[in-house]
């Protein structure tokens, strides 16, 4: 001790006394970070820590990971089911078997009254593996309705969509490994710093070891497009031009893979003629890219000896998000980038389980990556589960952008909501309150009884949450991991697996089909449906035992695969899920319809995540320490076209748009340009009173992040108050 | 651990080693499960001495045993770290930082911090234009400094520098909550809880280090910009080793021990996002330096409601010591130089009145002073550092100051005819018995000299206490001024209303008084005006947080400022035409009346002066974010009840 001091202090340090550890995979994104959970001796838990021998975070956790641990006990949760007949009235609690009851009745009379298909379904990214699976079980074998999806359509849709027209099938091709192997990687509006945290720690590891080129496209400098060695600050919604000139420059510069476009893929003479029309010398003026830098960037990628992109909101969430997604994979087909270490198309996920879902919970067609337009398909799912093909439909219903719509013309007049709130996360959110009037029937089951669109229910059932309940997770890499079960529900709130099954013993085909009591003999069941040769999405040789001693198992992983690790890539021997085994290229072009700045609504307006909080804030707005990072809605302006129109730093604004209005707090910074601003799109009562949607054609994925405003200035004091009382749960 | 090199190799799950990872460690903390390279700290040669010349082997610079446990928890275990005793020290690549939150998210969760407390923080300064734009954000928890500024301000030696890492730790059950540690700490580092009220702060993770680990916020950092070692190391695959980035306050303030690396080009200028009306220009040397950044315009206004602050207890606690002071120490001093009205005042029974009024004062200001503790009841341990702490010894200045007057006051008491009087009237009592053997009148001396060294003493320790380096707003000869010439002037106001009254009842002739007490008051005016002119000729001519504050100063309350400076203008004039008409025999009668309406319009002066000295001082803290460590936001949060939600992470204030 120092300066003269003789006794010491006591020196105290919280302890956790942890008793053991349990295993768990985060509830969050996708990036699929392996938790262990430390409960003491009474079972309490005391703590948590990233997993330090997963090889997907290394022990790395973010801070909505770090402090996840805390959410169990959040103020708001539902602790006992609700009902009540009319949404302007107070509910009433009651019993699981009244809620289920009367929701199962209420199912049957709308159906009957008004169709199978006037009764929707509208589920989540958030719920475990074998609790979609469940789900879908229940929706297309036991309710029927056709009007059944997830909220991964405001996502991740326009990817699956993609995947699908250029592969044949969904399903990322690469992994995180890549970083490890690229000699270019190009970011199309995904901000990793930000939304997937590991991951860009991951790729700042790879960076670390072996310098490689960093490209970012995206209208905003975030801290990805300022570590970028080249950031293209791009017109939104312009970025098929910019890849289209990319490819341009390529083609005619013949830096393409040939022996690869030949050997591996179809359409490249139809390519090659559209980009024609796309010289970087008129391109540069629409997608606001230079030409230098366009031939620049194009001869970067295709010269390196492996390239990769990856992309998340700003390609999907655009009215031409799939045709984006297409034309990243065409940049990657002809620059021979597919299914290599290095080269790859990488969607980067949204949502812990949108994976999940997109394999097995039967949304957009039956598990297991099966479509309901396959007769083959419908048969097999029809046998396995012990019911008449018939009952299925012959094409996929509506997706969730346009259940809403059908609602407003009332085709639909019953919903269930599974873990998701389309009042806060659904754009034109007027329109979203309006259809929710509308329905005779809305049952909401979620985590929290708080949850904004609970406000429309009739019945509600409180969900158990994460640690609560077990089952898989499968994040962006294809990587299956396992959520133990640490502590039980919390309250009277129930595993929503718990939910299905019980829904299910309430529909004749219910009785036919086995609902089995635990995860994981759903897991064996999906184990079953996997199986078959030539298919990608095999997880037969997985147990949930196999998935915790390897920390997680990527997909393909076959019956009677050698040692613990699934394939890293897909496509690696150039065969694709087409009928012909071929990649198809597909040649995108460039239409706008994107509703643009003009003389009325002056700004661009954009939407995003911030770090701290996750979707519409039901979790993180709860946890202070993740919370009070952005405890109010804020917009960043520029200083430039705040100082024209005399608006100060931290004062608050209202923005028009043509939908409604907002208020917010400004936040001025050259982080975005003099015609735009952003706004972080997790509070309610916020940017989606402002944002248009279009619908992307072929995944009805809306287009959050192109629209038009107005800003005006506002009562301070009025605007405060406004603020305080939106904040209230 | 270090011989796992490269991280992917480790991943296959068939051959990592399980089971393992404490083997050859200390139990102060659980390794995890397979942990990696990053988290472990690096075996590097080690220096002597830091670029200071501080040895970095804390045992050669104390000779203590080398194998002492630190007791963390009560654990009696030595840790295994065999670099334990060598100063360590945080290591921050600002070229890497993400701003993600994961350093402050993993220090929150290990030391169980409610949201409105956090020992690690992030803030950012931006520049530029867009899409040329940059921000450097800047993650900072406390640097355990070689010159640990909270731990020689801590009156109640809450802190220790232990030689184990050259940590600096406090004991937060042994804290008042005075907050005087988060006044001097230039960087923010001890966290005042409101709601507890006291302090805690970083402590290093030292159960970690024990056992060789990383602390939590580095093995934390998803962007790879926090890293830690021994000090004067650079990590592996870093190539600077510097000792300030944008933002950071001079380093030669504490000898703090961080170490940066920060090699990208940042723009000329860079600005805060929080309400700190600083923004950092890059000199000629290339290094950053505070520039007043005008947030808010020119515009002057009033905000006289603003000056109401929870600093009122000290602005109270200030005045009344000062007063105190004044009060008992003019008139002593006077009757000590031979001045015929003091001398003959001081044998007068009312020399009794004015050392317990002065004793009231000085009690009441430092009851005061108490009441501004987070834990009042602790209060005597305010003079546990004499040794270090300027706050200590203010403190116990003034309470000799006190003592010192009461016991004048006591020995005082047997003189006193009419106290003598009404014992003898109503109880009988007859004082001059005990005290007939005392030599009263020396006693009186001796008891009058101690309380006016100990009130010298306090009062010199009250400026030293805000000369701190953290703080250029104060660190400036005019708090010495603004002190002393309150203590005149208010002191003299006092002293004339006890003695001037004693004298007038007397019917003697108060002119001698008057022009003595007058020549006080003027004095203390003009010592308090030269102060501020040199204050507001230095503040508008520097470029730091006190020019800063003086920005706000002539803005935000430009108005008030002007006011009180036409004021105090015009009271001395006043003051000094007062002294020429007394010492020239006019009226008594008008010249006393006048001196009432300058005394209070001095009063009025003197508070608003002291309320906004509290209120303007902007510390060289760390940039803030745009809502986190925002000033400017936490107002606000809590003007309009947002605060009244604790996730909003800003406590409420319950002053």
């Amino acid at each position: 001790m120092l300066f003269g001091r003789k006794n010491r202090k006591p020196i105290v340090i919280p302890a956790k006394q942890v008793k053991e550890w349990k295993y768990t995979t985060c509830n969050y994104c996708s990036t699929g970070c392996v938790i262990e959970i430390g409960v003491d001796e009474d079972k309490k838990i005391v703590t948590s820590r990233g997993h330090a021998g997963a090889d997907v975070n290394r022990g790395k956790l973010c801070i909505k990971g770090l402090l996840e641990h805390d959410l169990f006990n959040s103020p708001g949760r539902g602790t006992e089911p609700l009902i009540r007949k009319k949404h302007y009235e107070a509910f009433e609690k009651t019993t699981w078997d009244t809620a289920l009851d009367t929701s199962a009745e209420k199912i049957k009379e709308i159906q009957a009254k008004y169709g199978r298909d006037a009764f929707a379904v509208v589920s989540t990214g958030q719920l475990l593996t074998e609790e979609f699976y469940t789900l879908g079980k229940l929706v297309r074998g036991c309710i029927g309705t056709n009007n059944y999806d997830g909220n991964t359509t405001l996502c991740m849709a326009s990817a699956v969509s993609g995947y699908k027209r250029s592969f044949g099938s969904d399903g990322p091709p690469g992994c995180y490994d890549d970083f490890e192997h690229t000699h270019c990687f190009m970011a199309f509006g995904s901000n990793l710093p930000e939304q997937h945290p590991v991951i860009y720690w991951r790729l700042k590891e790879a960076l670390e070891k072996r310098k490689f080129p960093l490209i970012v496209v995206d209208p905003r400098v975030t801290m990805l497009a300022q570590f970028a060695d080249i950031h293209l600050p791009i017109t939104p919604g312009t970025d098929c031009v910019l890849i289209n000139a990319m490819m341009h420059v390529i083609i005619n510069e013949g830096l393409q893979d040939q022996d690869y476009i030949d050997a591996n893929t179809q359409g490249f003479d139809e390519i090659k003629a559209l980009v024609q029309d796309y010289d970087p010398k008129s391109a540069q003026h629409v997608c606001g890219i230079d030409e230098d830098t366009i031939r620049n960037v194009a001869r970067i990628y295709a010269n390196a000896p492996s390239a990769m992109s990856i992309w998340t909101m700003g390609i999907n969430q655009s009215t031409h998000g799939s045709d984006g997604v297409c034309n990243i994979n065409n940049l990657n087909l002809i620059t021979g980038n597919i299914g290599k270490p290095g080269g790859t198309s990488l969607s980067i996920t949204g949502q812990c389980n949108a994976m999940g879902t997109r394999e097995w919970s039967s949304c957009s067609g039956l598990p297991g990556y099966r479509a309901l337009e396959k007769p083959e398909h419908r048969e097999e799912i029809a046998n396995f589960w012990g019911i008449d093909s018939e009952f299925f439909p012959e094409k996929r219903g509506l997706t969730q952008t346009d259940i809403f719509p059908a609602i407003e013309a009332g085709l639909i007049k019953g919903l269930w909501l599974v873990a998701t709130n389309p009042l806060t996360s659904m754009p034109n959110q007027a329109r979203i309150r309006k259809a929710f009037e509308n329905l005779e029937f809305l049952v909401v089951q979620d985590v929290y009884e708080d949850v904004e669109t609970n406000k429309y229910s009739h019945v509600y059932f409180p969900a158990s949450v994460w640690a609560e309940k077990e089952g898989c997770h499968t994040n962006t890499e294809r990587r299956v991991n396992l959520i133990s079960n640490v502590i039980p529900p919390y309250a009277n709130s129930k595993p929503d697996f718990w939910i299905f099954n019980e829904m299910a013993k309430r529909f004749e085909n219910g009785k036919k089909i086995k609902f089995p009591e635990q995860p994981e003999e759903a897991f064996n069941e999906m184990k079953h449906l996997s199986k078959g040769a030539g298919r990608t999405l095999d997880i037969s040789g997985m147990s949930y035992e196999k998935i915790i001693a390897a920390r997680g198992i990527q997909w393909p992983y076959r019956e009677g695969d050698e040692g613990l690790k699934g394939e890293a890539r897909l496509y690696g021997d150039g065969k694709f899920q087409t009928p012909n085994g071929k990649a198809n290229l597909i040649p995108v072009k460039f239409f706008n319809n994107n509703e643009q700045p003009c003389k009325e609504y002056p700004f661009w307006l954009n939407s995003g995540r911030v770090v701290e909080h996750f979707h519409t804030r039901t979790r993180t707005g709860k946890i202070g320490n993740c919370n009070k990072f952005s405890p109010t809605p804020y917009m960043e302006m520029n200083p430039d076209a705040a100082n024209d129109l005399g608006i100060a730093h931290q004062s608050y604004v209202r923005l028009t748009s043509r939908r409604g209005d907002a208020v917010v707090m400004v936040q001025l910074t050259q982080r975005v340009p003099r015609n735009m601003v952003f706004i972080p799109f997790h509070f309610h009562d916020c940017v989606n009173r402002l944002t248009l949607g279009l619908l992307d054609p072929y995944s009805r994925q809306p287009a959050f992040k192109q629209c038009s405003v107005r800003i005006e200035q506002v009562d301070q004091e009025e605007a405060a108050r406004t603020n305080v009382e939106s904040r209230t749960y | 651990m270090s011989e796992i090199k490269d991280p992917v190799q480790s991943f296959d799950p068939a051959t990592a080693k399980l089971g393992e990872e404490q083997k050859g460690r200390s139990n102060h903390w659980e390794v995890r499960t397979q942990e990696q390279p990053y988290a472990f700290l690096p075996e590097q040669p080690i220096k002597d001495q830091n670029r200071y010349g501080q040895l970095i082997d804390l045992v050669e610079l104390t000779g203590l045993d080398a194998n002492r446990p630190m007791f963390i928890n009560d654990n009696p275990e030595v840790g295994s770290n065999p670099n334990r005793n060598k100063q360590h020290g945080f290591f921050f690549t600002a070229d890497n930082c993400i701003g993600c939150h994961a350093c402050e998210a993993a220090c929150s969760e290990k030391n169980e911090n409610p949201a409105h407390i956090a020992f690690r923080s992030v803030g950012y300064v931006e520049g530029g234009s867009y899409p040329d734009y940059k921000r450097m954000n800047i993650s900072m928890a406390c640097n355990h400094c070689d010159d640990p500024v909270c731990l020689k301000g801590c009156p109640t030696r809450a802190y220790t520098k232990h030689a184990e890492y050259g940590a600096v730790l406090q004991d937060p059950e042994t804290c008042f909550g005075c907050g005087y540690c988060t006044w001097v700490c230039p960087y923010n580092a001890p966290q005042l809880d409101p709601i507890k009220g006291q302090v805690s702060k970083c402590n290093m993770c030292v159960d970690r280090l024990e056992v060789g680990l990383k602390p939590s916020c580095v093995s934390a950092c998803i962007g790879n910009a926090l890293d830690f070692g021994v000090i004067e190391n650079t990590p592996e695959n870093r190539e600077q080793c510097k000792t300030s980035i944008p933002g950071f306050p001079d380093p030669e303030i504490t000898h703090p021990n961080i170490r940066f690396q920060q090699t990208k080009t940042m723009p000329m200028e860079m600005s805060r996002t929080d309400s700190m009306p600083i923004k950092y220009h890059r000199d000629e040397k290339g290094s950053y330096k505070p520039v007043v950044d005008q947030k808010q315009g020119k515009a002057r206004f009033w905000n006289l409601s603003r000056l109401n602050s929870r600093e009122n207890p000290l602005v109270l606690f200030t005045l009344f010591a000062q007063a105190a002071f004044g009060l008992f120490s003019i008139p002593f001093v006077a009757a000590l130089f031979g001045i015929a009205p003091f001398v003959e005042f001081m044998s007068s029974d009312m020399f009794f009145v004015l050392c317990v009024v002065s004793v009231v004062f000085t009690a009441f200001g430092l009851l005061m002073s108490v009441t501004h503790l987070g834990k009042p009841m602790r209060f005597y341990r305010g003079f546990n550092n004499l040794r270090h702490s300027p706050m200590a010894r203010e403190g116990f200045g003034l309470s000799m100051l006190a003592a010192g007057g009461g016991l004048t006051a006591l020995f005082a008491l047997p003189l006193n005819q009419t106290i003598n009087q009404w014992l003898s009237d109503w109880f009988d009592f007859d004082l001059t018995v005990l005290s007939s053997s005392l030599n009263l009148q020396n006693y009186i001396l001796g008891a009058g000299l101690f309380a006016l060294i100990s009130g010298i003493g306090g009062i010199y320790y009250m400026c030293r206490c805000y000369r701190i380096k953290a703080r250029p707003f104060w660190d400036h000869w005019q708090t010495g001024t603004s002190f002393v010439g309150n203590s005149l002037s208010l002191g003299a106001t006092f002293a004339g209303a006890i003695i001037v009254s004693t004298i007038l009842v007397q019917g003697a002739d108060v002119t001698q008084a008057l022009v003595v007490l007058l020549s006080c008051f003027s004095i203390g005016l003009a010592i308090e005006a030269i102060g501020l002119i040199g204050h507001n000729h230095d503040m508008n001519r520097a470029e730091h947080e006190g020019a800063a504050s003086h920005y706000v100063q002539c803005t935000t309350f430009g108005k008030t400022y002007v006011m009180r400076n036409w004021l105090l203008g015009l009271n001395l004039i006043a003051s000094l035409g007062l002294l020429t008409l007394a010492s020239e025999g006019f009226s008594t009668f008008w010249i006393l009346a006048a001196w009432i309406a300058l005394a209070l319009v001095n009063i009025f002066t003197a508070a608003i002066g002291r309320a906004l000295f509290y209120i303007l001082v902007i510390p060289t803290t760390m940039p803030g974010a745009f809502f986190w460590k925002n000033k400017g936001f936490e107002d606000h949060a809590r003007d309009i009840g947002l605060a009244n939600n604790p996730a909003t992470g800003v406590a409420p204030l319950h002053h």
